[in-house]
Parts: structure tokens; C-alpha cells; sequence
């Protein structure tokens, strides 16, 4: 299987905190990879990385190198805005825009310049099925997506970002903030959607990382303790603070 | 696609800019139009003077002396050598030819002329002031006829003080003017409509935003009263003038007081300033710490007592930015105070009568037959000063008082 | 402490207690007094201005229909039609509504979004500046310079103008004026759009210039309309400023720009130094009507408001 991202001594500073510390990693593709790890030890700020959404925060410097499709995202000359279309993130609370359903999953691709209706009603609705919302939502494509609940919105959020035809879909946490049922139904969906997409999670849950993912990151004060394939990881952990975190010693 | 994309970002992130160097340039161009045309009205003796020119018929008494001197004579100054008197030619603002009295020497017998008009003050000692325009001068002449010069008889200064030092034997009178064109009385005016307005307007907000903030419940009455004094803001001014004509007029004939007047005004902006003293003094009440309230209740202290002596002490800078605002608001108010208290500039203005503010002042200036733009600049340099300091004095209050907690 | 009795001590809680409840008694009455005024204003404002259309009025009963669709308005003669005015003061004010609002939003975004903060800052100021400005300073401005400009402009089209006193003039006075109070709610606005769905648009690829133009405009639009409202209402109601540049038609209604016009707030300040009379009343009619306006045209906004939906 080859590989999506390819992470090579990834170090990053908030100003003169140290936040991520030598970090490799390599994603392989169509697979879930999940960074499970106590609260701020870098998980989603690993995250924001791959998609140089820290590029929004000034104060931050990153030394090393994350690479896709052979290239070093960090370097200059790549455009910042394609690699966020090839690299979709979703967020841990849904956020929508204040516009109907059908706007919202077609807005990345009118922001491509993309005006033709009957392409973005097929894309729409792709991505809406793909994203298992297409039926729940077929007959109100016009209502504003703020009528839908917090599980339908997420799904939308999913679409929004599957619209865009990516490889990879990061996920920062995006159930924490769902219920049970809804969180049930996006993990049924992650596991349908890895067979096109590579998909990273961030998740405060270990249940939930050892339900979906194949393989896990564990994190610890911006260093990567361990990274194994899940079953591995949590059954036979190679280093004790993995063992200690699985077990709920501390985090 | 992309380099139509980055080409529409650039449009649309230039219209931006330009939107602002417009708003930028207008601001400036104002500033510059009212500088330029008021600067040079702006005097020390604009501030005192009187708007309206005064006529004096006015008895020269004999000279003391034979011969006066002037050693720090200016160019443009004519002046006599045989009365101690100079004089300057000078264009009223309606460019008519004036001649203007520019040096009097202490021993001329012009400071001592005497009031030659019947009625009360006849006889009393009229100083002589510089800026005064002399329209004309009779005199006893060499052949001992009385004759008059002056700016009346198309003279001009230096003509004038040939004909006193070398034709005159005798000054018998002189009708002359006082400078008028100042504004002493609207600045009078505006003090006492701050005064007025404030000291009613104060305590009836501040005692509404404690009840607001500090006794009334969440419900619908009180929502109900905040949003009808909201309301108030959304009124034109122009309506609140129609307003105290209507209502607040009876309140001033209990002063018997008739007609438009200065009280009237203070009353009328009062109504204008209360949303503005509620709100700043709620938002400074809801800042004071609810340990502090707890503390003074603690001790024993009942609630008016917390009230006045821990809660509305603490709330002291967000009320004087109310203050502030309000100043700003009654120096700028003009469409309310035309219908209450009159465009007439009164020079001597009292409570009970009409007068203008300086802002009603402009409004007077320019809607005659010939606006004096010169005046009405001036006196809006004046106002945007003053409006300038205050906004200047709230930020710097902000910054003082946001360090406390 | 020790000394004092029980029954001064008695006395002296009472004391409060009946401290408290008067003084409680006017905090509350004062709070009644200022919420009242604005009933008081419409109340009253009401009757004065509703009497000359009452057959006992004392100066000669007006027709009503005619005070409210007529087309020509003469103190002299006594002839009230306000119909032309209304729709004069419906022109100026939206025409400057229109000049205005891009300008608005575009420079509320510039210093809410993109400028760098030293510039936002200034510019901040320059719009506090403006706002600040009185209005009978903005008149003397618009009599001395908008009015030559406009005048200037006419003779170069061949136009000729009552020394440039025109409807365009009271247009661009009022863009001026209704600018800074737009602007500042609208930066209000802007930096309240949550950053969540600023990073939703970004991680999806979009530009931060298409994000500003298409998200976060898109997010402040109940503030845009509140600004909006603002400004018409300061649009209508600008009554010392507009007078001394409108030149006061005697008939209507003005459209072209060139021609000089009259509003409802000019009509009631026009010849305020000498009347008397049925002509003083009927500006308190005019007052209604303008209030009126006031009225119909924020429901009107908000009635746009909820129907501009998405896309």
C-alpha cells in the first residue's frame, strides 16, 4: 500500500513553547489512522499541520518536512490553498455556513470557479450520498443548513469537505461534541468512506480509536510515544506510558 | 482558473483600500474647507465680542495735550499726531469698507467719550474699543464750520487722520460701531444649556439605570422599559424641538418665561441626552464586581448605602463618559434647539430668554440672505475642537479605568 | 456598638428600611418618567399635528388628501401638498443609502479584516471622526464645497443650477453623513462572525479574500441590516444640514439631480424665523409624516432582511 503522508522530523513551536517534538509518521493510504493522546499534547495541532491550517497563527514555526504526492508541503511554492483541497478537514463542532444545504456542499467548488449548474447539482448530490445525508435531506436542499440537527450538520460538514475530492480527510475530534446515535452513524460512515479516502482522526476517545481506526498515534507532550497498528497498540503496547494511558492511569 | 481567481481577490481587496482612502480624503477635505475659510476669523476678540454691532453717537472732549506720539506704528496705521488716535482700513464681512480704530493713547481724549444719545445712559463714559469701525467724526473745521469725515463719506483712514491733524480745530462727536460679528453670547448660551440639561438629565438616568441594573427583575417590564428608552434614540432631533415646544413649554411658563428660551432648551435636551446617560451609566454599573455589593451588605450596610457609597463611586468613569458624550451631544445639537430656543444670536442671553448655541449661531449665520461662511467656519473650528477633546478625553478615560479591574 | 440599645437599635433598622424603600420608590419612578417620554413625544406630537385637519380648527380646516398627495407646497399662499416631499425625502435618502452601503461594507471589512492593525486602528479613528462631526458643521461644509461641486459640474455638462443647491448635493451630504454610523455597526458585526466558519471555508480551499467576500459578509448580514436601518433613519431625519443646501422647491416631486428639492425636514425648518399660525402647526403634521416614514421604512428593511436569504 503506499504511502499518503510522509512525516520526517516534524518539530513545531508556538513561540517558545515547544509543541510538537520530532515527530515521524508515515499514513498509509485508505486506511484510518487515529492520534489518541492526553489533552494538548499536539494531537490537533499534528492535525493542522497536514492541511497548513497553523499558518494561521503567527507565532508559529515549523522545522522538518510533511510530504504528499512526493512534494514537502512546507515549501513555499506549493499554493496553499490547492493542498487544502486535496487535504479536507472537518472540525470538532459542525460549522456550517449560514446558508441553505445546497450552497454549503457546493461552496468549495464555486470558490474553484466552478459555475456550471448541472456539475455541481451532480457533485452535490454525490457528496451528499456519499456522506449518507442525501436522503434525509433530498427534498430541502434549499433550507438553511442550520435547521438540521448536530448530527446532520456534521455529515454535512463531511460532504462539504468530500465535495472537494480529496485524498485525505482529517477529522479533529468530530463527535465529541454528538450524541451517541449521531456519533454511531459517522463512525459507521468513516468505515465506508476509507475505501476512497485516507482519513485521520484526532479523538479524546480510546474505544473510539480502537473501534475505527487501523492503525493509532499515541501522543504524549508533543511527542509520538508509539504509532502501530491499532490492534497492536492496544494489546500488546510496545512502551509502558502507552500501556499506562490504555488503562487509564492518567489523561 | 486560479489566475482568475487571484486577479478577482485583487479587485475586490483594492476596492477595499480605495473605499477607505475615500472616507479618508473626505474627512480631510472637511477638516481642510473649514480651516481654511475660519482661520482667520478666529481671534481672542471673536470669542468676546458681541455678534451684534452696537451704534454709538458719542461727545469728543477737549485734548489734554498738544501732541501725542505712537513710536510702535505699524504699517497700514494712520495715525493722529494732534488726538492720539489710530486708525486702519478694513473690510466688514459683507466687504463693506470700514475704518477701525487700532491705537488709542492712554491721554486721548477719546477714551473719556460720553453717550450723546437720550435715555438712561446719556452722559456715561462709552470706552473705546479697538475694532471700533468710525463711520464719522464731526468736527469744527479752520473756518469754524462744522463739518463730519469718515468711512461713510467714502474716506479712507489715512484721509481721515489728514483732515483731524490739519482741518480740525475742535472734535465736537463721532458716530461710530462696535465690532460685532463675536460670539460671546452663544458660548454663554451653550454653558448654560449644558448646565441645564445635565443637572436635570443626570440624576433622572442615573436613578433609572440603578433601578435598571440594580432592583428590577429579569422580566418583561423591565424589558419593556429598556426598550421604550431605546426607543428614544431612534427620534430625530428636529422631533424632540417639535416635542418641547408641545410639552415642555407649559413647564417653562410656570418660570414666566414666554416664547422660545434657553430653559426651554435645557429641558428639551435633556430628553435627547437620557438614553445616552442610561446606557453608559448602566454598562458602568454592571462592571462593579458583585463581591463588592455583597461586602457592604455584609457589614449591614442597607441598600441605598451600597448604592451611594460603594456601587455608583466604583461606576464614576462610566459615568463621566456619559457626561462626556452628553457635552459633545449639546455642543452639536442644532434642529431641536431652532425650534426651542430660537435663532436669534442674543448677546446677553438669560435663562428666561430666547438665544442661540453656537451650533443654532451657524445655523443663523447661514441661512440668511448672505451666509458669512468666514464666521460660520470659525465657530465650527471651535466646535470640532471641543468635540475632538472630548473624544480624546473618553478614550484616554477608557484606557485609565479599564486597568483597575 | 455596645452602648447602643435594643430599641435604638430597632429604630435605627427601621430608619433604613424605610430608607431603602423611598429611595427605591424614586429610582423606580425615575425609570418610568424616561420610558415614557417616548410615548409622551408620539402622544403629544399626534395631537398637535392631527389638529389642523379637524373641522374646528381655528386657522381654517386643511384638507387632508391634499396636505397628504399634493404636489406643490407655498407658505405664502397657504397651499400645503406634502406628497411631492415624501417622495423628494424617499429619493434622497435611499439614493444616499445607495452610495453609501458598498462604501460602507467594503471599508467596515478593510478595517475589520485585511488592513494590518496600526492601519486599522487609524482608520477607525477616521471613522469615529466623521461620525462625530455635528450636523451643522457638515452643512456649513456642504453649502461652501459639495455645492460649488456640483455647480462646477453642471456648467461642465451644460446644466445650469440654482448655484449648485440640488438634489445631488443633499445626496451626497447625506452619504457622507449616514457612512461613519453604517461603517461602525458593521465592524461590530464582522468581528462577531464566529472564526469557526472562517476556518471551514479556508480548510476547504478558498482564498482569505474569497472567504471575507462570501462567508463572513454573508455572516454579518443582520448587523449590515441594522446598519442599514440606522442610516436611513439618520438619512430621514437629518434636518440642518440637508436645509441649508436643498433650495427648497415649491412643487414636485425633484428627480433630476440637478434640480433643487425639498424634504420633509426641510419643509419644517423653512422660514422658521417668521411664522405664525396654521403654517407652524403644520409642521407638526409634517413631523408625523416623517415619523411615519421612519416607521414603514424599517419594516420595510427588516422585511428584506428575512427574505434576502441564502442563495
Amino acid at each position: 500500500m503506499k504511502n499518503i503522508f510522509e512525516i520526517k522530523h516534524l518539530t513545531l513551536h508556538y513561540g517558545n513553547l515547544l509543541a510538537l517534538k520530532d515527530v515521524n509518521l508515515t499514513i498509509k493510504e485508505h486506511s484510518v489512522t487515529a492520534f489518541i493522546g492526553p489533552s494538548g499534547c499536539g494531537k490537533s495541532t499534528l492535525l493542522r499541520c497536514l492541511n497548513r491550517m497553523n499558518d494561521l497563527i503567527p507565532e508559529c514555526k515549523i522545522e522538518g518536512q510533511i510530504i504528499i504526492d512526493e512534494q514537502d508541503i512546507q515549501n513555499d511554492k506549493i499554493s496553499v490553498v490547492d493542498l487544502r483541497t486535496k487535504v479536507g478537514m472537518v472540525f470538532q463542532k459542525p460549522n456550517p455556513f449560514p446558508m441553505s444545504i445546497y450552497e454549503n456542499v457546493a461552496y468549495g467548488l464555486r470558490c474553484q470557479g466552478i459555475k456550471d449548474k448541472k456539475a455541481l447539482d451532480e457533485a452535490v448530490e454525490t457528496s451528499l450520498k456519499k456522506a449518507a445525508l442525501w436522503n434525509e435531506v433530498q427534498d430541502r436542499l434549499k433550507e438553511n443548513a442550520y435547521k438540521l440537527s448536530g448530527g446532520q450538520q456534521q455529515r454535512l460538514c463531511i460532504a462539504r469537505a468530500i465535495a472537494m475530492e480529496p485524498e485525505v480527510i482529517l477529522m479533529d475530534e468530530p463527535t465529541s461534541a454528538l450524541d451517541p446515535i449521531a456519533t454511531a452513524k459517522i463512525e459507521e460512515l468513516i468505515n465506508d468512506l476509507k475505501k476512497e479516502y485516507t482519513i485521520i482522526i484526532v479523538t479524546h476517545s480510546m474505544q473510539q480509536a480502537a473501534r475505527i481506526s487501523d492503525d493509532t498515534a499515541f501522543f504524549l507532550l508533543g511527542e509520538v510515544i508509539e504509532f502501530n497498528p491499532t490492534k497492536q497498540l492496544f494489546h500488546v503496547p510496545q512502551d509502558k506510558r502507552t500501556e499506562d494511558y490504555i488503562t487509564g492511569r492518567f489523561g | 482558473m486560479m489566475k482568475k481567481r487571484l486577479f478577482k481577490d485583487k479587485v475586490l481587496n483594492g476596492l477595499t483600500f480605495f473605499t477607505s482612502g475615500i472616507s479618508v480624503l473626505v474627512l480631510f477635505a472637511i477638516f481642510f474647507f473649514i480651516f481654511q475659510k475660519g482661520y482667520s476669523t478666529l481671534s481672542l476678540d471673536m470669542l468676546s465680542n458681541n455678534y451684534w454691532s452696537v451704534n454709538y453717537n458719542l461727545a469728543i472732549p477737549e485734548s489734554s495735550q498738544s501732541v501725542y506720539t505712537y513710536p510702535s506704528i505699524e504699517s497700514g496705521e494712520s495715525f493722529s499726531s494732534k488726538y492720539g488716535i489710530a486708525f486702519k482700513d478694513d473690510f466688514s464681512p459683507d466687504k463693506k469698507a470700514l475704518i477701525v480704530v487700532s491705537y488709542v493713547d492712554p491721554a486721548s481724549p477719546f477714551k473719556l467719550l460720553t453717550d450723546l444719545s437720550a435715555g438712561p445712559n446719556q452722559g456715561q463714559v462709552i470706552p473705546i474699543q479697538l475694532g471700533m469701525n468710525i463711520e464719522k467724526i464731526v468736527y469744527t473745521n479752520t473756518l469754524g464750520v462744522d463739518r463730519s469725515a469718515g468711512v461713510i463719506f467714502k474716506q479712507n483712514a489715512s484721509e481721515l487722520v489728514n483732515i483731524l491733524d490739519t482741518q480740525a480745530t475742535k472734535l465736537l462727536s463721532t458716530y461710530t460701531q462696535t465690532e460685532g460679528g463675536g460670539i460671546k453670547g452663544s458660548l454663554i448660551a451653550t454653558l448654560y444649556l449644558i448646565l441645564i440639561s445635565l443637572a436635570i438629565a443626570m440624576p433622572l438616568g442615573i436613578f433609572s439605570a440603578i433601578y435598571l441594573t440594580e432592583y428590577a427583575a429579569k422580566n418583561k417590564t423591565s424589558a419593556f422599559i429598556r426598550s421604550s428608552i431605546e426607543l428614544l434614540t431612534g427620534v430625530p432631533s428636529i422631533i424632540y424641538g417639535l416635542m418641547g415646544m408641545v410639552v415642555l413649554y407649559p413647564i417653562t411658563t410656570l418660570f414666566k418665561v414666554s416664547g422660545p428660551s434657553v430653559l426651554l432648551g435645557g429641558l428639551t435636551l435633556s430628553i435627547i441626552l437620557l438614553p445616552t446617560i442610561i446606557r453608559t451609566t448602566e454598562e458602568a454599573l454592571k462592571v462593579v464586581p458583585e463581591h463588592f455589593r455583597s461586602a457592604s451588605l455584609s457589614l449591614g450596610a442597607n441598600y441605598s448605602q451600597t448604592i451611594f457609597k460603594v456601587v455608583l463611586p466604583s461606576a464614576v468613569p462610566g459615568i463621566l463618559t456619559g457626561i462626556l458624550l452628553s457635552v459633545g451631544r449639546v455642543i452639536g445639537e442644532s434642529a431641536a434647539l431652532i425650534y426651542t430656543m430660537g435663532t436669534f444670536v442674543n448677546d446677553s442671553p438669560s435663562v428666561t430668554r430666547g438665544g442661540t448655541s453656537l451650533a443654532v449661531q451657524i445655523w443663523s449665520i447661514m441661512s440668511g440672505e448672505q451666509p458669512n461662511f468666514a464666521l460660520a467656519s470659525a465657530i465650527s473650528i471651535i466646535i470640532l475642537g471641543i468635540v475632538l477633546f472630548i473624544n480624546i478625553s473618553i478614550k484616554l478615560l477608557a484606557r485609565r479605568f479599564a486597568k483597575t479591574w | 456598638m455596645t452602648n447602643i440599645t435594643a430599641d435604638q437599635k430597632k429604630k435605627m433598622y427601621q430608619r433604613k428600611r424605610v430608607t431603602d424603600d423611598v429611595m427605591r420608590m424614586i429610582f423606580k419612578s425615575s425609570a418610568i418618567l424616561a420610558s415614557s417620554m417616548i410615548f409622551i413625544i408620539i402622544l403629544f406630537i399626534l395631537q398637535k399635528g392631527l389638529m389642523p385637519f379637524l373641522p374646528n380648527y381655528k386657522y381654517g380646516q386643511v384638507d387632508i388628501i391634499q396636505f397628504l398627495f399634493g404636489t406643490t407646497w407655498r407658505q405664502d399662499s397657504a397651499i400645503y401638498g406634502l406628497g411631492f416631499i415624501v417622495i423628494n425625502t424617499l429619493v434622497s435618502a435611499f439614493g444616499a443609502l445607495l452610495i453609501s452601503l458598498p462604501f460602507s461594507i467594503l471599508t467596515a471589512l478593510f478595517i475589520a479584516k485585511i488592513a494590518p492593525k496600526k492601519l486599522a486602528i487609524f482608520m477607525k479613528t477616521i471613522v469615529e471622526l466623521l461620525a462625530s462631526i455635528p450636523s451643522v458643521v457638515y452643512g456649513v461644509f456642504a453649502a461652501g464645497y459639495i455645492v460649488t461641486m456640483v455647480k462646477n459640474l453642471g456648467s461642465m455638462l451644460n446644466i445650469s443650477t440654482a448655484g449648485g443647491s440640488s438634489l445631488m448635493a443633499v445626496i451626497i451630504l447625506l452619504a457622507i453623513m449616514i457612512f461613519p454610523t453604517m461603517t461602525s455597526i458593521t465592524i461590530t458585526a464582522i468581528g462577531a462572525v464566529p472564526s469557526d466558519l472562517e476556518d471551514a471555508s479556508l480548510a476547504l480551499g478558498a482564498t482569505v479574500t474569497q472567504t471575507n467576500f462570501k462567508v463572513v459578509l454573508q455572516s454579518a448580514k443582520s448587523g449590515i441590516f441594522a446598519g442599514v436601518i440606522l442610516g436611513l433613519g439618520r438619512a430621514f431625519g437629518e434636518a440642518t444640514a440637508v436645509s441649508m443646501i436643498a433650495g427648497n422647491k415649491l412643487y414636485g416631486p425633484t428627480t433630476n439631480l440637478f434640480d433643487i428639492t425639498r424634504t420633509l425636514t426641510s419643509t419644517m425648518l423653512a422660514g422658521l424665523k417668521e411664522t405664525i399660525g396654521l403654517d407652524y402647526d403644520i409642521r407638526y403634521s409634517v413631523g408625523i409624516v416623517l415619523m411615519a416614514t421612519i416607521l414603514i421604512s424599517n419594516l420595510l428593511v427588516n422585511y428584506v432582511k428575512k427574505h434576502v436569504g441564502s442563495r
